[in-house]
């Protein structure tokens, strides 16, 4: 029997802080060029040390892998390269161990062409399989649907000869739809879920959620039945496994991402992403005004107790902008994709550093403004050592390069030839292995790896952040983002300049009156709180973080 | 049994083990309970969860009686023989099923503590997160504050009393709960060390008898350390305990560790604590020679350790020292305490414990310490460690060795200062000097 080690926490993930990892990336454990769970396994005492409470995984199962692996050809394995289900299921429990939990990446919408289900479906249209896809005789159907993959793909709808019929795919022509209008494939993927649950695993973010059914007339997104079948894993998943968490994948607009919470219950998914609010935290720094954040936030509808929004700055995928106005688009591409080589699809292929122009300020203030916004961060491996990116790799290869461990070669990251890596390390004089790796930054008591950890231990300190609310304080000065958090008697106030010059602001803090601002990062005491404006002046890029204490503590 | 909230809260603060006094309670509830006896007097087995209000919570274990014409709740501390009822369940292996868990007690096959009859029970020590009760020739000690998991005494004193190392009391018995809130170790059963004498008191009394006598039983001490390093480094088929060799960043992450500890110590020092005064503004040099430490080396292998290794975690009978108290440091999560660490880490520990006994004896005892004294009982104890303990779990040379020993004597006298700032002033000295030696060239041997 394995070890249980959490305490029953329902609602861990609200409290949470969450890395992604590209396992291919990570760490090399058995010397062949490419990351894998025995590596990972080895690299958990850095994740514990960072503070990380949830490890996101990228998709680990087997895969011809033309699409990062999220073509998935085998959902009951784990890809060779990165070992067995053996392996991951002693990561799972090492991980736990350690008080780290461990989510991963299902995609429900859909296979890869490759996959056992589809060549039986495809080559024998009346047998058990034959219904499993979404097969038609034209091309003509759900014409309202947009096309995602706009670089690649001309419709949703690619012809196959061997069936001779067309088959629905919402993203590349090798990943044929599911036809979740099948009792068998509803079923089928239930079963999936159960298998990585009994394992031990944590939870799901569950990848292209709101394509599962398609509908005539309508843009194939976010139909009431593809909320009934999450409604229906939701209930699955709680009524046997407890603490365990459904991450939507829905990159819409919070009105509709707030579907996939359930309507008012919260008995859809735990968390979805917020995805409009991250191109605008870019906006804001871009274009020195907080304007861009409130009103995103402003226009987010309230979301159940027991759900959560996940918030990131930079993932695997590209900097994405559907979320935005086409003057917004222009805007952003204009500013954060000067060579035509950085855009892909609808955003922009760079890692976070790269987008800031390194700037050591902008990626503080960033994080501020992530930290203290209601909802769990989600990091992005490397980005924690400021890691750069490569644009003359294909597709979004470029964001995911190996992890920079040491200075030595292959980066620390692999013993196998150089040759051999899946893909080489960043060798730039700027952002190469030799000058941004881990263990130099740990042994830098200025690098921004030893900030953020500090910041991280700060954020878990304090529960409000993870479960308060939040009250915009919009003061006149535009070049300032300031709010209030509150959870229980915990108040803290997050006051950020975005200016790239030091600014003064005045604070409407009366609700306060009599309490003492406590900044958080050194505990120095400010003045107290009065009936006028509190004034405060902050360094170009600055934040303050406050605890809002009595007078009297 | 119903509980009422306030009386729950009242009583559970009230407790000496309550570890929270600082802080303010938002509530009190009861997680799930077990009735362990049933007829009269009943005792009862009660989780409670108290939540602070800064959102952060503990869970404690209770162990409560009551009597239909009694009504109030009573404890261990009001009746220790209810601990007898643990013993016999222990001894029968009882399984006792919960409204959401089950409570199982089990016990070592051949522990001859559980075939004899018990003795008086007595409460022996209540500390910060437990409570010892002992029964004449067994020791009965219950986790107050509880951690889910398995709680690292359990593990590590079931694997040295398994491969019969001399230096421990041996487990006799143990009690869990299993159950939806958490799963965790509720408590132990080990032999009772008879005639014992706590390392520490014994050290304070033989430094104003007879410093120099004591060196041969430090020396002796050393041997039984590197046993007991090379026992729990012997099992390379068990992923629990097998040893292993630190990954590339590790020596990183301690100086990370270290450093931050440091530059956080120095952040909250008082301005006008003239004890504090050698070291007052001297951070950054603290600094600068852990970074010179920890430039380079090897750390040798890492393994499961002691915790939080020091004179008051022995005790000597009859020529014969024993080991005590696997819990690890209080302040630490468990995930911390079960972490693999380099046995020089517990070396380190004991080392700085010598210097505390040096300097705390004159106050103490009115003992005339030597001056070379603490210096002669580390080198008989170190010696006597290195020459015993299993060589391959060591950094390579003695100047490696030398190198981590200070590193982790830094990182102990680092969080001895924040201890001593915050609960012992008086003592604040110990800390500053073993800093101050560190920035300090040595003085010129007169």
């Amino acid at each position: 029997m394995s070890e249980q080690w959490f305490e029953r926490d329902p609602l861990w993930f609200k409290r949470a802080v969450f890395y992604e990892i590209h396992i291919r990336g990570f760490y090399d454990g058995n010397a062949d060029g490419s990351g894998d769970f025995r590596g990972l396994i080895e690299k958990l005492d850095y994740l514990q040390w960072l503070g990380v409470d949830c490890v996101w995984l990228l998709p680990m199962y087997p895969s011809p892998l033309r699409d990062g692996g999220y073509d998935i050809s085998d959902f009951f394995a784990i890809h060779p390269d990165y070992g067995t289900v053996e392996d991951f299921r002693e990561f799972v429990d090492q991980a736990h161990q350690r008080g780290i939990r461990v989510i991963a990446d299902l995609v429900m919408n859909h296979t890869s062409s490759d996959h056992p289900w589809f060549q039986e479906s495809r080559s024998d249209p009346n047998g058990p399989k034959g219904d499993w896809y979404v097969w038609s005789d034209t091309d003509e159907a759900y014409k309202d649907a947009r096309i995602i993959f706009l670089d690649s793909e001309a419709s949703n709808w690619t012809f196959d000869p061997v069936r001779g019929q067309y088959y629905w795919h919402r993203f590349f022509h090798h990943q044929p739809d599911l036809n979740y209008e099948n009792p068998e494939v509803q079923e089928a993927m239930l079963d999936v879920l159960r298998f990585w649950l009994d394992l031990g695993i944590d939870g799901f973010r569950l990848d292209a959620v709101p394509y599962l059914y398609e509908q005539e007339g309508t843009n194939c997104e976010n139909l009431p039945r593809t909320h009934e079948y999450i409604k229906r894993a939701r209930a699955e998943v709680d009524a046997r496994y407890p603490d365990r968490v459904l991450l939507a994948e829905a990159n819409q607009w919070p009105a509709d991402v707030v579907q996939y919470f359930g309507n008012g219950d919260g008995d859809e998914c735990h968390m979805a992403f917020h995805f409009p609010v991250m191109p605008r935290m870019f906006m804001s720094v871009r274009r020195e005004d907080a304007t861009p954040i409130y009103e995103i936030l402003d226009s987010t509808p309230p979301i159940p107790g027991n759900c959560q929004w996940g918030l990131f700055l930079r993932n695997h995928d590209e900097l994405t902008l559907e979320m935005v106005t086409d003057d917004e688009r222009d805007y952003m591409y204009a500013e954060y994709a000067k060579d035509p080589r950085m855009k892909i699809n609808l955003g922009i292929r760079r890692r976070l550093a790269p987008l800031l122009d390194n700037g050591r300020d902008e990626i503080e203030l960033l994080h501020a403004i992530l930290f203290s916004l209601p909802g769990s961060p989600v990091l992005y491996y490397g980005d924690e050592i400021m890691m750069g990116d490569n644009v003359y790799l294909g597709d979004r290869d470029g964001v995911r390069t190996p992890m920079q461990w040491t200075g030595d070669r292959n980066a620390g990251f692999s013993r196998a030839d150089w040759a051999q890596l899946y893909l080489q390390p960043l060798m730039d004089p700027v952002y190469g292995f030799q000058a941004v790796n881990v263990e130099a930054q740990l042994r830098t008591p200025t690098s921004f790896l030893r900030w953020l950890h500090l910041f991280i231990a700060l954020r878990k300190e304090h529960p409000v952040f993870g479960l308060g609310s939040y009250e915009p304080l919009r003061p006149e000065n535009p070049r300032i983002f300031a709010h209030i958090r509150r959870f229980e008697e915990d108040i803290v106030l997050c006051v950020h300049n975005l200016a790239n010059s030091a600014q003064a602001v005045e604070l409407d803090l009366r609700a306060f009156n009599g309490m003492v601002p406590e900044e958080m990062l050194g505990r120095t005491r400010f003045p107290a709180i009065g009936e006028l404006p509190y004034l405060l002046t902050l360094a170009p890029r600055g934040f303050f973080w406050f605890r809002l204490r009595q007078g009297d503590e | 049994m119903s509980y009422d909230e306030r009386a729950l809260i009242e009583y559970v603060t009230q407790q000496r083990w309550y570890g929270a006094k600082s802080r303010g309670v938002a509530y009190a509830q009861l997680l799930d309970s077990a009735m362990l006896r049933t007829q009269e007097p009943r005792l009862e087995l009660a989780l409670v969860e108290v939540r602070y209000e800064t959102g952060s919570h503990d869970v404690y274990q209770l162990l409560v009686s009551s009597r239909e014409d009694e009504p109030g709740l009573c404890g261990l501390a009001e009746d220790p023989s209810l601990a007898r009822e643990l013993v016999s369940a222990m001894r029968s292996g009882l399984a006792v099923q919960s409204a959401d868990g089950v409570v199982e007690f089990g016990h070592l096959e051949g522990f001859a503590g559980l075939e004899r009859e018990l003795g008086a029970a007595r409460v022996v020590a209540t500390e910060q997160s437990n409570t010892s009760i002992a029964f004449d020739e067994v020791i009965l000690k219950l986790f107050r504050r509880l951690e889910a998991g398995i709680n690292p005494e359990l593990e590590l004193l079931r694997f040295l009393t398994e491969r019969s190392f001399p230096n421990v009391a041996a487990l006799g018995g143990w009690y869990a709960y299993a159950g939806g809130p958490l799963s965790t170790t509720l408590g132990i059963l080990q032999e009772c060390v008879p005639n014992a004498r706590d390392g520490w008191e014994l050290a304070l009394d033989e430094l104003a008898a007879d410093p120099d006598g004591f060196l041969p039983r430090l020396r002796r001490l050393g041997e039984v350390t590197g046993e007991l390093h090379t026992t729990l480094g012997s099992e390379p088929n068990d992923p629990v305990f097998a040893p292993e060799v630190p990954s590339e960043e590790s020596l990183g992450l301690l100086t990370a560790t270290v450093d931050e500890e440091i530059a956080n110590v120095f952040l909250s020092l008082p301005d006008d604590d003239e004890r504090i005064e050698p070291i007052a503004g001297r951070g950054e040099e603290v600094r600068e020679q852990l970074r010179l430490l920890t430039h380079a080396g090897t750390s040798g292998k890492i393994i499961r350790i002691h915790g939080d290794y020091h004179l008051g975690q022995t005790l000597w009978s009859d020529g014969h020292w024993t080991i005590i108290d696997f819990e690890g440091e209080p302040a630490r999560s468990l995930a911390e305490r079960r972490r693999k660490r380099s046995p020089l880490r517990d070396v380190a520990g004991m080392l700085r414990s010598f210097a505390y006994a040096s300097i705390a004896a004159g106050p103490l005892r009115g003992a005339d310490v030597p001056d070379d004294w603490e210096s002669r009982a580390r080198e008989q104890f170190l010696d006597a460690y290195l020459a015993t303990v299993d060589q391959s779990l060591l950094p390579s040379g003695p100047a490696g060795i030398e190198r981590m020993l200070t590193v982790f004597e830094l990182e102990k006298a680092v969080y001895e200062l924040r201890y001593e700032l915050d609960n012992r002033p008086d003592w604040v000295g110990i800390p500053v000097a073993a800093i101050r030696r560190l920035i300090e060239p040595a003085p010129a041997a007169s």
